[in-house]
Order: C-alpha cells, then sequence, then structure tokens
C-alpha cells in the first residue's frame, strides 16, 4: 500500500511517499521511492516501533481532532497528514492548511466567560478572541490568522466541549 | 493507633495516603465526586463514598459531608493532604467536636502560624529572621534614610495602596535614597491619592528554600533539611529538589534551627514547613509556614529515607519521634518535576483529556506517585497535576540524568503534558550550575529563545513510516493490526473476514 506522508515539525513541512508491502509476518518498505531496511510492528496501544538501519524509534501516534495524526517521537513532535492516492475521496478536509478560512475550536472543555470580537472585525495574528474558563483559569483562545471574523458560533456563558467550533476566521 | 482513616482529598496524593495506611495495616475509607469515580484513588480503596457534585465547594470541601462519611464508615482520624481543607481551622474543629482525630497541627496552631502576618510577629518573638522593614509607613524621610542604612542597601519603597509596581523603588545606594523617596511618593499620590510608602529590605533575586519540620505531642521537634523550591513559574513552584546547592552544614543548621524555634513558639504538632527567601549572601528570612504536608515531600523521603506521611499518622496517634539527631545531613541528592496537563506552546492552557496511551518511567531512582492510568479522563474540575516524577542519586549530576533518562522514557498520548518544559529546563546551563532564583524561570521563558533540537539521524523517516503503517492498521485499511508476538487466532482471522465479506 502506497501512502503520502506530510509532516509538520517545528522545523519545517515535508512530504515522503511510503510503500508498505506485506511480507510474511513483516513488511517490506520503500521511503520515496527507495527500498530501506525498516522493521515496523505495533508494539503496544498507540505505540509504533520502526527499527530503521538498525537504530530503533518508538513513535507514539494519536489522532487529533481534525483528522491529523499527532506522533511523538522521544522529544520530537510531528504532525502527520496521511493521505493514499488511490482513495477516490482524496483528502482529508482541514489538513495542513495554514491559509485560507480557520476554524476557532475550543481546545478542551468549559466555559465560555467572554467574547472578544464581533462578526466582521478584522483581527490580527494572535489577537484574543474569546475567553474560555476551564479549572478555574480563563483562558484567550487567539486567532490563528490575520483576517476577518466571519462567523461566532460561541456565546457568552455556553458551556462547551473539546472540539466544539466557536467562531471562523476568514 | 487509629481504627480506620478517612482520606479527605483525590488525585495523586489520595493515593499516597492511602498507600501510607496500607502499609501501616490502618484500613482507610476514600470520598469521591460524581466525576471522581473512576479515578485512581478510588480504584485502590478498600471503602469508598460519593459526597457530591464535580465543583469541590460541592464535595471536597463540604466539612460537614467529610465529618458524616468518618463517622458512617467508623473512622476516627481524617488526613486532609494538601489543598482543599487542608490548612482550613474549621476541619479540624469539626473534627474534635465529631471526636475524631485530624492528622496535622491544632486550629489555634494553624491560624497563628497559617496567617502571613500573625506568622511574622510570631517570627519575631521567635528571633527568625523576617524581611526586615517598618511596620508602619515612613513618617519623615530622615528616619526612614537612617533605617535604610541600618539595613544595608538595596532597599526597596513601597506605597501602603500599592500594586502593579506603582510607587515602588528600588533604592541602590544612601544618595539615591531621597530623591527616590520623592519619585515613589508622587508616583504613589498620582497612581492612588495615598503618598504613603512603607521601606522594605531589597532581596535580589532571592531563593525559595524551605526547611520541612516534624514536631511530635510530646514536645519534640526537628528538622528533616531544606528543600530548594526556587523554580517557580508565576510563583507555582515546578522543579523541587533537596538538598539546596548554596546550603552548606553550618547554614542548614542555622535554618533548621531557626525552623525548631519558631515551632515550638507556635506549639506546633505534626509536619510543617517552614518557607524562607535566601539571599545572595545567604541571608536567610521568614516567608510564611504551610501548615500541612507539601506536595514536594517525596524529595525529603528520597534524601531521609523517612516516610513522612506514616510520621504523620504516628504523630497523630500519639507516638514519639523516632529519632535520636535534631538535625539532618542529606543522603546523596533527589529532585521532583511536576507533570501538569498543560500545553507548553500555549501558554500553559490547561489540556485535560484522554490519557489514550501511555508508558511510564521506572528503573533506578526513579519514583512516580500519581493518580492517573492509560483510558482514564483527566477532569476539568480540579488542579491538572497528573504526576510527579523523582530521581535520586548520589550526587546532583547523577540525579539530574536519571530525571532526564525517565522524562525520555515517560510517554503520555491523548493529551499534552509540560514535559518539554522540564527537557529545556534540565539542559540549561545556569541550572545545572544551580544559579537560580524565584525569578529565572518567568525571565527563561519571556526572554530566552527555547535552543533548537538536534534531531536523532532518522527520526523523520521513522516518523513517515510510523505514519504510514498506523494508517494501513485503522479500520478500513487491509493491514495487520495486531500487537507482535501474540499469533491472532485463526477463528477470530476467519470471523473477521466473514464480517468484511459482509460489507457492500
Amino acid at each position: 500500500m502506497k501512502f503520502e506522508v506530510y509532516l509538520e515539525s517545528p522545523t519545517g513541512k515535508t512530504k515522503h511517499v511510503v510503500d508498505l508491502e506485506k511480507d510474511g509476518a513483516s513488511y517490506k518498505v520503500s521511503l520515496d521511492g527507495k527500498p530501506v531496511d525498516a522493521d515496523v510492528i505495533l508494539a503496544a496501544p498507540n505505540a509504533v516501533s520502526v527499527i530503521l538501519d538498525g537504530a530503533v524509534f518508538e513513535i507514539h501516534i494519536a489522532r487529533s481532532l481534525d483528522g491529523i495524526y499527532k506522533l511523538q517521537a522521544g522529544p520530537q513532535e510531528f504532525q502527520a497528514d496521511v493521505r493514499d492516492p488511490r482513495a477516490w475521496h482524496g483528502r482529508k478536509q482541514g489538513a495542513l492548511e495554514a491559509e485560507g478560512r480557520q476554524q476557532i475550536i475550543a481546545p478542551m472543555p468549559g466555559k465560555v466567560i467572554r467574547l472578544l470580537v464581533n462578526v466582521g472585525d478584522e483581527v490580527e495574528v494572535g489577537q484574543g478572541l474569546v475567553v474560555v474558563e476551564a479549572m478555574k483559569m480563563q483562558n484567550e483562545i487567539r486567532s490563528p490568522k490575520k483576517g476577518k471574523v466571519e462567523r461566532l458560533q460561541a456565546k457568552e456563558g455556553q458551556a462547551v466541549n473539546a472540539g466544539d467550533v466557536l467562531a471562523w476566521v476568514d | 493507633m487509629f481504627r480506620k482513616i478517612l482520606i479527605a482529598n483525590r488525585g495523586e496524593i489520595a493515593v499516597r495516603i492511602l498507600r501510607a495506611c496500607r502499609e501501616m495495616g490502618i484500613p482507610s475509607v476514600c470520598v469521591f465526586s460524581e466525576v471522581d469515580r473512576t479515578s485512581l484513588h478510588i480504584r485502590l480503596a478498600d471503602e469508598a463514598y460519593l459526597i457530591g457534585p464535580a465543583p469541590s465547594r460541592e464535595s471536597y470541601l463540604r466539612i460537614d459531608k467529610l465529618i458524616d462519611v468518618a463517622r458512617r464508615s467508623g473512622c476516627d482520624a481524617i488526613h486532609p493532604g494538601y489543598g482543599f481543607l487542608a490548612e482550613n481551622p474549621a476541619l479540624p474543629r469539626a473534627c474534635a467536636e465529631a471526636g475524631i482525630t485530624f492528622i496535622g497541627p491544632s486550629p489555634e496552631t494553624m491560624e497563628m502560624m497559617g496567617s502571613k502576618t500573625a506568622g511574622k510577629q510570631l517570627a519575631r518573638r521567635a528571633d527568625v529572621p523576617t524581611v526586615p522593614g517598618t511596620d508602619d509607613p515612613i513618617e519623615n524621610v530622615e528616619d526612614a534614610q537612617a533605617l535604610a542604612r541600618v539595613m544595608g542597601y538595596p532597599v526597596l519603597l513601597k506605597a501602603v495602596a500599592g500594586g502593579g509596581g506603582k510607587g515602588m523603588r528600588v533604592v541602590a545606594s544612601d544618595e539615591s535614597f531621597s530623591p527616590a523617596f520623592r519619585d515613589a511618593s508622587s508616583e504613589a499620590f498620582n497612581a492612588f491619592g495615598d503618598s504613603r510608602v512603607f521601606l522594605e529590605k531589597y532581596l535580589d533575586s532571592p531563593r525559595h528554600i524551605e526547611i520541612q519540620i516534624l514536631a511530635d505531642s510530646h514536645g519534640r521537634v526537628v528538622s528533616l533539611g531544606e528543600r530548594e523550591c526556587s523554580i517557580q513559574r508565576r510563583h507555582q513552584k515546578v522543579i523541587e529538589e533537596a538538598p539546596s546547592t548554596v546550603v552548606n552544614p553550618d547554614l542548614r543548621r542555622k535554618m533548621g534551627d531557626a525552623a525548631v524555634r519558631l515551632a515550638r513558639a507556635g506549639g506546633y504538632v505534626n509536619a510543617g514547613t517552614v518557607e524562607f527567601l535566601v539571599d545572595a549572601n545567604l541571608n536567610f528570612y521568614f516567608l510564611e509556614v504551610n501548615t500541612r504536608l507539601q506536595v514536594e515531600h517525596p524529595v525529603t523521603e528520597q534524601v531521609t529515607g523517612l516516610d513522612l506521611v506514616k510520621l504523620q499518622i504516628a504523630i497523630a496517634a500519639g507516638h514519639r519521634l523516632p529519632f535520636a539527631w535534631e538535625t539532618i545531613t542529606p543522603r546523596g541528592h533527589a529532585m521532583e518535576v511536576r507533570l501538569y496537563a498543560e500545553d507548553p506552546d500555549n501558554n500553559f492552557f490547561p489540556c485535560p483529556g484522554k490519557i489514550i496511551a501511555r508508558r511510564i518511567a521506572t528503573g533506578p531512582g526513579i519514583r512516580l506517585d500519581e493518580g492517573v492510568y492509560r483510558g482514564w479522563t483527566v477532569p476539568i474540575e480540579y488542579d491538572p497535576l497528573l504526576s510527579k516524577l523523582i530521581a535520586w542519586g548520589n550526587s546532583r549530576e547523577e540525579t539530574i540524568s536519571r530525571l532526564r533518562r525517565a522524562l525520555d522514557e515517560y510517554t503520555i498520548t491523548g493529551i499534552r503534558t509540560n514535559v518539554s518544559l522540564f527537557r529545556r529546563i534540565l539542559g540549561e546551563p545556569e541550572f545545572l550550575r544551580g544559579e537560580i532564583h524565584t525569578k529565572w524561570l518567568d525571565y527563561l521563558l519571556a526572554y530566552a529563545q527555547p535552543p533548537a533540537m538536534e534531531a536523532r539521524p532518522g527520526t523523520e523517516a521513522a516518523a513517515a513510516i510510523a505514519a504510514a503503517y498506523w494508517e494501513s492498521i485503522q479500520p478500513g485499511n487491509s493491514g495487520g493490526g495486531q500487537i507482535s508476538g501474540s499469533e491472532p487466532s485463526r477463528w477470530k482471522l476467519e470471523g473477521r473476514r466473514s464480517q468484511l465479506d459482509r460489507q457492500p
């Protein structure tokens, strides 16, 4: 099976093509068109163990709210958007797009205690949009981009769950 | 000894107390709020009772409910842990009325020593140094300047009505005293309509060092040495260690003696902590007393070999302290980091949620005190402390390398933690040299760029392969998903295959 893997880390974005071919109990792995000496297994729940040219890596994987995988490889973190080029549903929604319309999502369950902007306001990157209280702490949810507040889903006093859309910025 | 002990707390400290009770052979009773039914302290408990809804004021802070549970379940003692009701004198009062022993100091001692002003007065009476300064506003410049000379520069002028740094001046030398006084007064008047100012000794980059004491009900008070807690983020301790890099045996004895004098003066019984600020010249000044067990107590346990919770219980039961020394010499070095469910890349935003997977740290010199497990959802209602990771070793260097190693082993998937903060601190040259103070971490986070991480060669390729593999084993993709080593049952495979065949 061939996959396109779009990796994002603090140091940048890269794209790799990974081909996994079943070979008995294990896989033949090729990376970006070249066969590599890699052994890959699921070592524990959400923990993939990769031995690459003898070097051992344990990668812990969880799915984030927008369908992107969050990977931890020791101290390093990646986000990965994996696409199957054969799948005709194409790319997943909202994948790795830094530009374009942004959903502002509640990162945790809590209560909306204040709206800092109105619909139609022009906002800067990092400008506070909504204040959510959780664990007795007030947290400002900031805009990830410069743009215009298109919709405000959140209402003052409303309880929200992690993943709820609070606003849209375009 | 007690028949049964009620643990009036939750989270890691409830687990800690429960373990001490079990080791002593004393049955214990746990309490829980509606969101804590699945918490680890309840899973481990012998007996547990629901005490109300999630908000702590309707559950863990309800003295009436706690006393009621204690009565119904036949408890003759209550351990408050830390936080919640641990420093509220109303709990020991209610215990006394109900004929239950409170494992901690008396309510009178709590009131006298727990309050900052009363504590400071007590310290003066016990000849324990406090931050020098005037208790009353300055009447005239000449007297104040004379006092400043006695105290020694630098001094701090502080507006009586102060706040936000307004009307505050650091005075470095005698010549600048009167202009600084004028500026501070007029600034205070403009800002607050009140020109009065105080005078206080200015402590430049002080350390926070505290002394653990134990006092039995027979008049015996001992010091268990210090803990260095200068690594703080916005006044919250994040790393604690013992011994402190600046405390030598002589200073340890002096600080220990001061703490013991203070405890004696206040008639203190049980475990307590006397907090001090220590300046660059190693002068120490009393800050406050914590009339309870501290979060960071394991650090002292590791360098003394004592179990503080068991000693607390024994003291409350009227036992004598079982050792002969007055001041202890710490053995080796211990350090604790507080792992929180919070996002260090997003201003330490709390990040509760479900712990999907976890790999814990074990091995030589590692202790993990915690109240979490895989599959548990960290509730949003309480302090997001997950685990206290404690390392100890022969030297500070060995302890730090063990802690680093353990932080690499410890992985939590599903929620964000502040583990990267500790990786960073434990690599900072100033921290490694022990050149720290209470504002050190705040400055580091505000002004210093995090050092670029050197990736291990191959990490990115391995991550790409792992991501592709993970995608391939998701339901709906063909691929093996078994944990290696366990041969899948052919019956199961056949069953799965026929299920798949049925899909349109």
